[in-house]
């Protein structure tokens, strides 16, 4: 009897230390949407800096040099951890945005394409819930020149209007743009040979796979072993957004168009594309495809694929009914797509993104389930590189080569093996367990991991970024002459230095990679770091310091 | 003999102390900030519009009473739901990670259990000498390191160092057996148990084994143990007699151990790669995947409750002189 009452009370007083815990977050959150409402009082000292960093040791770091760097204008700042979901949940999914906030972005693919950071981080439409302009930055002018580059179907005149953009947004500072991390990565060559390293997608991650593509085994066995922090969670291509997922079943499922080594965009399973006008774009597809089944792939297919995903509108892939009016067959091999408006991004983030379904299974797919999406395609048909070999959830993800492909890979295939540890993952790759190491190490486990034979370290670029963004709608940040300040306070080539050892771009005013040709501006640079400068700033905006040396708003 | 009644009553109880604790379970995953479509938002893979349409697709719009009556009325047909993150019915999700956690725990704690009776008993016999001083004194160390050090320390020698053993993993993908040891069937998963089960055994055993000791202690200054001697019974067969009576807090404490084993130890899964309950836990909570999770706790929660009765019954069997009050 004694016993059950008392593991109850044990699993509640479990259950209630945790809820403590999440009333000491939230009541945390609390203090900082009260500090917002302070109004600003004129020759009152500033109140301390909120900033909220997700809880990496490199976020960490990062915050530290850039505090110290802070308190040497007179300011407090009080730094706030948080994991990534809440970190998540509160500032991007309530946009309840302390004054300051940490985050990085990684390579995903389709952040080479310039609208993506331009819209989603600083478009005034995007200041909603859930929106990525978390900042609230607003800017007319800015707005204006972000629409205009959508509607642009000419690349030349869009880049005139993304370099004015930048341009526009650079002069407000919304966002502390620090730097775009190298990857470093890591692989076995006396087994393999050949690795591509491309922007964002280093040697080893799967977005750009030009390693897996072109890499030859020196071996007798072909098969590469990858490691990953991530699995997949799911085989059907209309159910997620999530990118490592995402990308993976691209190799089952080949975009018509795919970013080449230098990522520029080429033909992939469409063999050439035509904007007719600026609201019609032919696709041609390739001669002589086959799925893994056998079967052709025919313009119906393709043509089905689009009106699948306009028909049931998936979340995941919510960019096609955003942007296509129709698609229609005009002849054997080509497709023509009617858009809503105008698309600059069509080709790289739609034609980039979506793939071919054999209809002669999803045509069949949905008696009994809500949608499509949730069909489990325990056996994905594709017509890829790769074809689908074996998931054991947790364990690995085994895609096959496809000898049929029209440009097959020299391997046999890959094992994508979920390893939550980084050290796992090294010490797997030391000891031949694995052959390529596809997360990102830092400059110290590189120097160990090139000690053992036969490791090679490769180094890469990557258009993923740290950025540290303000909320234009909180004083003092909500001053530009204040946001220019602790950009000038900081020192984006030490942080580099401190946090990455150098290994690390040095980002220009801009959350487009200097790497990223045409459309990265060039001219938008960040204020060299000084101090006294950040100093003299704040004083010309009418700033000063009280006996102790803090920081006191104009009167 | 008034058993029924006794059942009945603890049955009773037993379905209140579940719904309760599925009640907290709950409200506690809604009161962390996000849902899950959370998971999206933070990585900038879905739109705003996008993600209205998901949440509305998985009932996350409808008010929060409505959505705790459906999850009650599902979890009463034995419906667990589906869940976000895999998009598949949460039994597909759940089942092959609890099998990978029991298959390993199953070991870990018979092992553990056994071994800390063995030797709890031998060093509560020895109440006193020096034996029993260095002994206990050994035992507690383990007991104070945490299990993820433990691990790492295996591996180290054993996997990094050495080398007889794989880093991580439950299985060699692709693996092909070359030697004929190798050709036996399970040699790859054995292979791949041995340190995390050593592990989870040196982190498991000292309890049972403390147990046992100051059970025995106890039992040790009896009167049948005095009287047993009396009678002349060899040393070996008093102590027998002995552990026969101590040995029940021990099995109460199995109970506890196999609740929490049945979880996973998500420090133990991520040093050696196991693709376990505790890894699947802590990511549905991470990724606010409601039905995972809390489908996951309630058969925590089940465990707990339902072996607490069983071993309730098991008392009068295991000792006569308890009686159902």
């Amino acid at each position: 009897m004694g016993i059950s009452r008392r593991s109850f009370l044990h699993v509640v007083g479990a259950f209630v230390g945790a809820s403590a815990l999440t009333d000491t977050v939230l009541e945390g959150l609390g203090t900082t949407a009260r500090r917002a409402e302070a109004a600003v009082t004129p020759g009152g000292v500033v109140p301390p800096l909120n900033y909220w960093i997700p809880n990496w040791p490199d976020q960490i770091e990062i915050s530290n040099q850039a505090t110290a760097a802070w308190q040497k204008l007179g300011l407090t700042v009080e730094v706030q951890q948080g994991t990534l979901d809440t970190w998540t949940a509160q500032i991007v999914g309530e946009h309840k945005m302390p004054h300051l906030g940490s985050m990085s972005w990684g390579g995903a693919p389709d952040r080479l394409e310039p609208d993506y950071f331009l819209t989603e981080f600083l478009y005034s439409k995007r200041m909603t819930k859930g929106g990525l302009n978390y900042g609230n930055y607003s800017n007319p002018k800015y707005d204006k020149l972000i629409e205009a580059q959508r509607q642009e179907m000419d690349p030349a005149k869009r880049q005139k209007l993304v370099w004015e953009a930048q341009v526009t947004s650079a002069a407000d500072n919304p966002s502390l743009v620090l730097l775009h991390r190298d990857y470093v990565q890591a692989y076995n060559t006396a087994r393999f040979e050949g690795v591509v390293p491309v922007l964002g997608s280093g040697i080893a991650m799967p977005y750009i796979p030009w390693s897996y593509f072109k890499m030859k085994p020196k071996t007798a066995r072909k098969l590469v072993k990858v490691t990953s922090i991530y699995d997949i969670h799911t085989l059907n291509p209309f159910a997620t957004p999530e990118v490592h997922n995402s990308t993976l079943l691209r190799w089952i499922y080949p975009p018509f168009v795919i970013r080449d080594e230098n990522t520029n965009i080429s033909p992939w399973t469409a063999e050439s594309w035509k904007v007719v006008n600026p609201t019609t774009v032919e696709v041609v597809l390739r001669d002589g495809m086959k799925f893994h089944d056998g079967k052709p792939v025919t313009v119906d297919d393709a043509k089905f694929t689009f009106d699948y995903i306009l028909q049931h509108k998936f979340p995941a892939l919510s960019r096609v009914p955003d942007s296509i009016e129709s698609v229609e067959v005009a002849d054997r091999r080509t497709l023509r797509f009617r858009l809503k408006a105008p698309f600059a991004p069509f080709v790289a983030s739609v034609l980039g993104f979506t793939f071919i379904a054999p209809k002669h299974i999803w045509e069949k797919v949905g008696a009994g389930l809500k949608t499509p999406a949730d069909w489990p395609n325990d056996q994905p048909i594709g017509s890829g590189a790769f074809s689908f070999g074996e998931w054991k959830k947790g364990e690995y993800l085994f895609l096959k080569t496809n000898k049929a492909h029209w440009m097959p890979p020299h391997i046999d295939g890959v094992y994508w093996l979920p390893v939550p540890s980084l050290d796992n993952q090294i010490g797997m790759l030391e000891r031949g367990e694995a052959d390529m190491l596809g997360w990102n190490v830092d400059l110290k486990q590189a120097e160990r991991i090139s000690q053992t034979k036969d490791l090679k370290v490769v180094r890469s670029a990557t258009h993923g970024v740290h950025e540290i963004r303000m909320n234009a709608d909180m004083p003092p940040v909500s001053d530009p002459k204040v946001r220019l300040a602790l950009s000038t306070a900081i020192d984006r080539k030490q942080i580099s230095e401190i946090v990455f050892g150098g290994a690390a771009t040095v980002a220009g005013n801009t959350f487009i990679t200097p790497l990223s040709k045409p459309w990265s501006n060039p001219n938008v640079s960040n204020p060299a770091p000084s101090i006294d400068k950040a100093r003299e700033i704040l004083k010309a905006a009418g700033y000063t310091w009280n006996a102790e040396g803090k920081l006191v708003y104009p009167k | 003999m008034r058993f029924w009644p006794f059942l009945g009553r603890r049955l009773i109880q037993t379905v209140v102390t579940l719904f309760a604790v599925v009640t907290l379970m709950w409200a506690l995953f809604r009161l962390i900030p996000g849902d899950p479509t959370t998971v999206f938002l933070g990585a900038g893979e879905l739109p705003p519009d996008a993600v209205a349409a998901l949440r509305k697709s998985w009932g996350l719009d409808a008010p929060l009473w409505q959505q705790y009556l459906d999850y009650l009325r599902n979890l009463l047909t034995g419906n667990l739901g589906l869940s976000f993150y895999y998009r598949r019915p949460v039994l597909e999700i759940l089942l092959p990670m609890l099998w990978n956690t029991l298959v390993l725990m199953a070991f870990a704690v018979t092992a553990a259990t056994l071994v800390g009776i063995a030797v709890g008993s031998w060093l509560g016999w020895r109440r006193g000498d020096k034996t029993e001083q260095i002994g206990t004194l050994l035992v507690l160390i383990p007991r104070a390191l945490p299990i993820f050090w433990i691990g790492i320390l295996l591996q180290m020698a054993f996997a990094y160092g050495l080398g007889w053993f794989p880093i991580g993993g439950m299985r060699t993908p692709a693996f092909i057996p070359e030697t004929r040891l190798e050709l036996l069937p399970g040699y790859d998963l054995a292979v791949h148990m041995v340190l995390p089960l050593l592990a989870a055994v040196i982190y498991f055993v000292t309890d049972p084994l403390m147990i046992m000791r100051t059970s025995m202690l106890e039992v040790a200054g009896d009167d049948f143990v005095t009287f047993a001697r009396a009678t002349g019974l060899p040393e070996r067969r008093v102590r027998h007699l002995a552990r026969r009576n101590a040995i029940l807090p021990v099995l109460t404490y199995t109970a506890i151990m196999v609740s929490f084993a049945f979880g996973g130890q998500v420090l133990l899964e991520v040093v050696f790669s196991w693709p376990g309950m505790g890894r699947l836990m802590v990511s549905s909570v991470t990724q606010r995947d409601y039905p995972v999770a809390q489908a996951a706790f309630f058969f925590m929660a089940v465990v707990v409750i339902v072996l607490n009765l069983v071993l309730d019954m098991l008392y009068a069997v295991l000792d006569p002189r308890i009686t159902y009050e």
